[in-house]
């Protein structure tokens, strides 16, 4: 799998602040699984946070504080090898198995759509996409973020084509109309803030219709 | 930006985590526990918690510490950067509640077969190095925005307001920082 399209560096270093929110770090956390070359990126950046932290100007602790973490000393824990392959019991994307992900609904023709239940306080929602080959999407705009992770096929917009592993961070400037792989169809996580704002005539027409 | 001495305390953290996975060795706590715990309750201070509920969390970070010691790999982090994330984590989990601190498991459950790229791994001494000399290569005006954006959690538009300058200017600042960084500190492995 070759990945072309990866968060950005101040995405990357969120997620690794922890100070990414959760809706979006699912995303994140989705594409980490797909790409190495991120997975160093947030190791780096969690380097980064480690000098950060050596370098903070100390607070004060309140008396006794150290004799109270003494006391509270027990045995270590007994080091078990990594849990591998837990992921794979679900046949969802490793992030998403800690969370409840609702049936597959038409929600139109030739897309599918799969929410994943998770709290937002930034009206961030997250769901599947899975779009027939061939289809075209109408040509939109965001009133947020659009945070895509593809792990399936294909699309193609002006800015390139994303495929398996592949991640797009659309801001509310972008304004595109994705055309799905003609050959594999597309299976994708997105991370939708706000909601989208179907362009043209025919757009504003079924706009009263789609639910995303 | 960085001082000598708290350089050499953090390379020092590594052989006290040892101390500790080995002979379970309270003296070396007690080292660890404060240089870190104090910094731990600054961090999540300025990351917007309660003074006392950033204390309990550098009690518990240090306490898991103590109790993972022998997971640490210094091969894969540097001891901060493990202390880093243990108290990342705990954050999410015990301040927000949410699910997040779970989404770091999977990336961290990929690597155990070794690093991505063995032939760049560097040990922890060189790579605590690089850190600090990719840090010292940034503008102070760098470092101040990416304290912000990393470490404060600030979104764009606070930065904006705190340093007083155009959103733009601040996103722009933001970006070439994080790549400038992200550029120094290489393949970091």
């Amino acid at each position: 799998m070759s990945i072309i399209h990866h968060p950005s560096d101040a995405t990357l270093a969120a997620f690794a602040s922890g100070t990414l929110d959760e809706a979006r770090g699912i995303v994140v956390a989705a594409h980490l699984a797909l790409c190495a070359q991120c997975r160093n990126g947030v190791h780096a950046f969690e380097e980064a946070g480690g000098a950060l932290l050596d370098d903070v100007e100390p607070a004060v602790l309140s008396a006794g504080a150290l004799q109270r973490a003494m006391a509270a000393l027990g045995p270590l824990d007994i080091i078990s090898p990594a849990i591998r392959g837990a992921a794979a019991v679900s046949d969802l994307p490793a992030p998403l198995s800690h969370y409840a992900v609702g049936p597959w609904r038409w929600i139109g023709r030739g897309v599918q759509w799969r929410p994943v239940e998770v709290a937002s306080d930034e009206g961030v929602r997250v769901f599947m996409l899975k779009a027939a080959p061939g289809t075209k999407l109408p040509r939109h705009r965001h009133t947020g973020t659009e945070w895509t992770c593809v792990f399936e096929g294909a699309f193609t917009h002006d800015l390139g084509r994303y495929g398996s592993g592949d991640f797009d961070e659309a801001d509310e400037s972008v304004e595109h109309n994705p055309v799905v792989d003609a050959a594999h169809g597309c299976v994708c996580l997105v991370a939708l803030q706000g909601h989208i704002e179907l362009q043209g005539w025919l757009g504003r027409l079924i706009q009263p219709f789609v639910r995303i | 930006m960085l001082r000598d001495g708290q350089a050499a305390a953090g390379n020092s953290a590594a052989d006290w985590i040892r101390a500790i996975a080995e002979g379970q060795d309270r003296a070396a706590f007690a080292s660890l526990f404060e240089f870190y715990a104090p910094r731990i309750k600054a961090m999540l201070t300025r990351l917007g918690a309660a003074a006392d509920a950033a204390e309990d969390l550098a009690q518990e970070t240090l306490l898991t510490v103590w109790r993972k010691a022998g997971y640490f790999d210094p091969a894969r982090a540097s001891a901060s950067a493990w202390i880093f994330t243990i108290a990342r984590n705990l954050r999410i989990d015990r301040l927000r509640g949410d699910n997040r601190a779970k989404l770091y498991a999977p990336y961290e459950m990929v690597e155990p077969e070794g690093p991505e790229n063995p032939d760049s791994a560097l040990n922890a001494a060189e790579r605590d190095a690089r850190v600090r000399a990719a840090l010292k290569e940034l503008s102070q005006e760098q470092v101040r925005v990416l304290q912000l954006s990393f470490f404060e959690g600030r979104a764009h538009g606070d930065i904006a307001a705190l340093l007083n300058l155009p959103l733009g200017t601040v996103k722009s600042r933001v970006r070439l920082a994080m790549a400038r960084l992200r550029n120094l500190l290489g393949d970091l492995q």
